[in-house]
């Protein structure tokens, strides 16, 4: 009975976060090593997992995040394997490495405790979108998870003095050393109701690199049934 | 569907399918064996009077291209491309051999197959695994044969030798050092090994016998360049009719043909020298894995599953020469270097950006790029489709025009459309659904409206009608894209793409391209006792299509 399953069984755990396919994300979780993930990420564990759900010094750190009903963000401590999900996108893995980077508050997943991280608005770009546009900055040495709605894709943006235009429903992470601006395309046609669909995006500029979605969809799933 | 062979089976090509340019692919692997799969393309006497006919890795394809060898794709470890009608008349047979490269033997296979494949369709295989074999080293797959008409048989039969044994089967010889017995050195050397028949040597020395276990190396030996009979070489004098002489490698200096692994070197050794016309023999081992473009595929989305592989270069300097024509904005393919931190580079290498200097580009299975920048002509897209741009790039709105809205209004075939124009790159995803470019030459495609992401200005599109009783509201309606230009197709899911046949059918709601030249036809199955089951609605309507071979329709696994 086991045959046609026996592919999907976890491999051996070679590093902190690893991918189980490509839409879960599997923790080796050990005390001492705590890990901040979204609430209602977790699809499964083994081992003893304790999950501390908004905890104290998470919303200090995160207490104007979008909605103010407090962070969507939860402690989880203890040994074992713990396996994270979000509605079936894509999860990417990252070692920081001591490197930081920016992640658009819907697509982040689960990063380690122990790294630098904060909230911030992105600035200008409140006005745009119905739920403003907030944004972790992570850093430090350890394991950030982001998802993405399909497989994403890395632009890089250059370096120079040009632009690259994102549409922020469509953003998952950038460097955080990059300059953001707000763009509107103000066309005497976009007042008068018949934009072009792209009405405002999110130019970056700089030495760095985008990640985008091949994805307009923004929702945040995990918040919308917590 | 795909016929099933057994050992021994036979069909016309004709009754497999109509088409005579066909698709070969050899599946045949095993654990730590390697495979040389090679096409032999013999005459009416089942010999190998040609040696530009056999075509294996060293020899892509026969002289007037009818053969050709694919490399690896598809599932299959090799594949030929083979053209029926353009096989010269003396070419009676075309057999598809596989032969061990180095140890083991046949019995250790795991289950591999060969197959037709014909307009995208595998139309036969011939299914087999280890336990037909023993310890043979080379395998018979199948054979092309005419008798009247050009047929298939499934063959299945092992030689103990090797190659140099299926070589001398056909009638070649392999011009190979014995293993115990070092030849003379040979610097003329094809005199001696003249044979005048195909049968077996004239001299003693020049073939091992055929179980040569103690030289396992069957391919980097055998088929030492030959000199083929249409034009003798010149140092040969005493050449006769005999079309195939096989002269030794040996180097002039007497020195071993070095026998193990990897296969090519030999064939690139200056023994060959002393033999002028091998043009065919001359190409390098790195040609084995070109692939001529567009092979049997009428349209691009025949290979759906095709997405760019990772990009190779590595670093963030990959970005392409930004607006690659008269681009002013050169300074996009500034290097990233050193700004960037090597551990999200790292994790993120997989999803670079792909470079390419061609205007459509597929990103992933669920991303395209176009490049305003060539050919300079405006995009249009489905609004919100945009997700990233770089340089400058205008948006506006496209409106359909009053009479435009009126038909779409009411055909419900309407686009919301935004026309990007200017210089530089946009990226274009719709909701993570596949997306597909189809690049039309002059043709035409009928794609729903609703499943159009973005396409060239220089495409003319229009409504189409297709008519028939049982419809909801009478008719269907799709857009008919005509012209030069690529047009981006988006499915839910891995479409799959279906060639037009007598019999071909799809829910008129999953359906999402066709190529215009199949006519299609609406097709209502009712049968009372299905739709008597209350609220059912019962797949009733359904649309036929047909056409002649070569026209397909892509069918996505979601329902609108």
């Amino acid at each position: 009975m086991n045959q046609p399953l026996a592919g999907y069984a976890p491999a051996p755990v070679t590093a902190r976060m690893e991918n189980h396919g490509n839409h879960m994300l599997k923790v080796a979780m050990q005390t001492g090593n705590d890990l901040l993930a979204r609430v209602g990420s977790m699809v499964a564990y083994e081992g003893f997992v304790q999950y501390e759900p908004n905890p104290p010094a998470v919303r200090q750190i995160a207490r104007d995040w979008a909605t103010g009903e407090g962070a969507p963000l939860m402690k989880c401590s203890g040994d074992g394997l713990l396996y994270l999900a979000d509605y079936g996108a894509n999860v990417i893995v990252i070692n920081l490495n001591g490197d930081g980077i920016s992640v658009n508050a819907t697509n982040l997943l689960a990063f380690d405790a122990h790294l630098s991280w904060g909230v911030e608005r992105v600035k200008g770009l409140a006005k745009f979108a119905g739920q403003g546009l907030w944004n972790t900055k992570i850093s430090g040495q350890g394991w950030v998870a982001l998802t993405s709605r399909g497989k994403p894709i890395v632009v890089d943006c250059g370096g120079g003095e040009d632009e690259t235009y994102v549409d922020p429903d469509a953003l998952v992470a950038w460097s955080p050393n990059l300059k953001v601006k707000g763009k509107r395309s103000f066309k005497a046609q976009s007042l008068i109701g018949r934009g072009s669909g792209e009405a405002y995006q999110m130019a970056f500029s700089g030495q760095g690199i985008v990640v985008v979605q091949p994805s307009e969809d923004s929702t945040d799933r995990l918040r919308i049934r917590g | 569907m795909a016929r099933e062979f057994q050992r021994g089976h036979k069909a016309r090509i004709s009754d497999l399918t109509a088409g005579t340019d066909l698709y070969v692919g050899v599946q045949i692997s095993g654990p730590g064996l390697t495979f040389d799969i090679s096409c032999f393309g013999l005459d009416a006497d089942e010999q190998l009077s040609d040696d530009r006919y056999f075509v294996f890795f060293n020899q892509p394809k026969s002289p007037e291209e009818s053969i050709q060898l694919l490399g690896a794709q598809a599932g299959d470890t090799e594949s030929f491309r083979v053209t029926l009608d353009r096989v010269p008349p003396q070419i009676q047979k075309l057999s598809f051999t596989a032969t061990l490269d180095g140890a083991g033997q046949m019995s250790h296979i795991a289950p591999g197959y060969i197959r037709i494949v014909a307009g995208g369709e595998e139309v036969a295989r011939y299914a087999f695994d280890g336990s037909e074999f023993s310890t043979e080293r080379a395998v018979m797959l199948g054979d092309f044969y005419l008798k009247d008409v050009w047929r298939f048989a499934a063959v299945g039969q092992g030689f103990d030798g090797g190659l140099d044994a299926l070589l001398k089967n056909f009638g070649g010889e392999v011009a190979e050092e014995e293993p115990p017995a070092p030849e003379q050195p040979q610097p003329a050397a094809a005199p001696g090994f003249a044979p005048p028949a195909f049968g077996v040597p004239a001299s003693a020395p020049a073939p091992a016998p055929a179980p040569a276990p103690a030289a396992p190396q069957p391919a980097a030996q055998g088929f030492a360049p030959p000199a083929p009979a249409p034009a003798p070489p010149a140092p040969v004098p005493s050449v006769h009719a005999a079309p195939t002489i096989v002269a030794p490698l040996t180097p002039p200096g007497g020195a071993q043909v070095p026998p193990p692994a990897p296969a090519p070197a030999p064939y690139g050794q200056p023994p060959q020298a002393p033999q002028p016309p091998q043009a065919p023999y001359g190409q390098t081992p790195g040609q084995t894995g070109s692939l001529p473009p567009g092979y049997g595929q009428p349209q691009p989305p025949q290979a759906p599953a095709g997405p760019p592989g990772p990009p190779g270069p590595p670093g963030y300097a990959q970005q392409p020469p930004f607006g690659q024509a008269p681009g002013p904005q050169a300074s996009y393919g500034v290097p990233q270097g050193a700004g960037q931190n090597p551990g999200v580079t790292a994790a993120l290498q997989q999803f670079k950006e792909t470079p390419t200097g061609q205007r459509w580009t597929q990103q992933n299975k669920k991303l395209v790029r176009v490049d305003l920048g060539v050919a300079g002509q405006p995009v249009l897209a489905r609004q919100g489709s945009m997700v990233l741009y770089q340089g400058k790039v205008d948006f506006s709105y496209k409106g359909a025009g009053f009479a435009g809205r009126i038909v779409g209004g009411a055909t419900g075939q309407e686009m919301q459309l935004m026309r990007c124009t200017g210089q530089g790159q946009v990226f274009l995803a719709d909701n993570s659904t596949h997306l597909h470019p189809v690049e039309l030459q002059g043709d035409a495609i009928c794609v729903s409206a609703e499943n159009v992401l973005a396409f060239d200005e220089s495409l003319q599109y229009e409504v189409r009608r297709v008519e028939g009783h049982g419809i909801p509201g009478g008719a269907l309606f799709t857009m008919q894209f005509q012209g030069t230009g690529t047009i981006v197709v988006k499915t839910h899911g891995t479409p799959v793409v279906l060639p037009v046949t007598p019999t071909t059918f799809a829910d008129c709601n999953a359906v999402v391209a066709w190529s215009a030249a199949s006519q299609v036809v609406v097709s209502s199955q009712v049968r009372m006792r299905r739709n008597a089951y209350p609220g059912d609605t019962g797949e009733s309507v359904n649309l036929q299509f047909r056409g002649a071979p070569g026209n397909f329709i892509v069918v996505q696994p979601y329902e609108v």
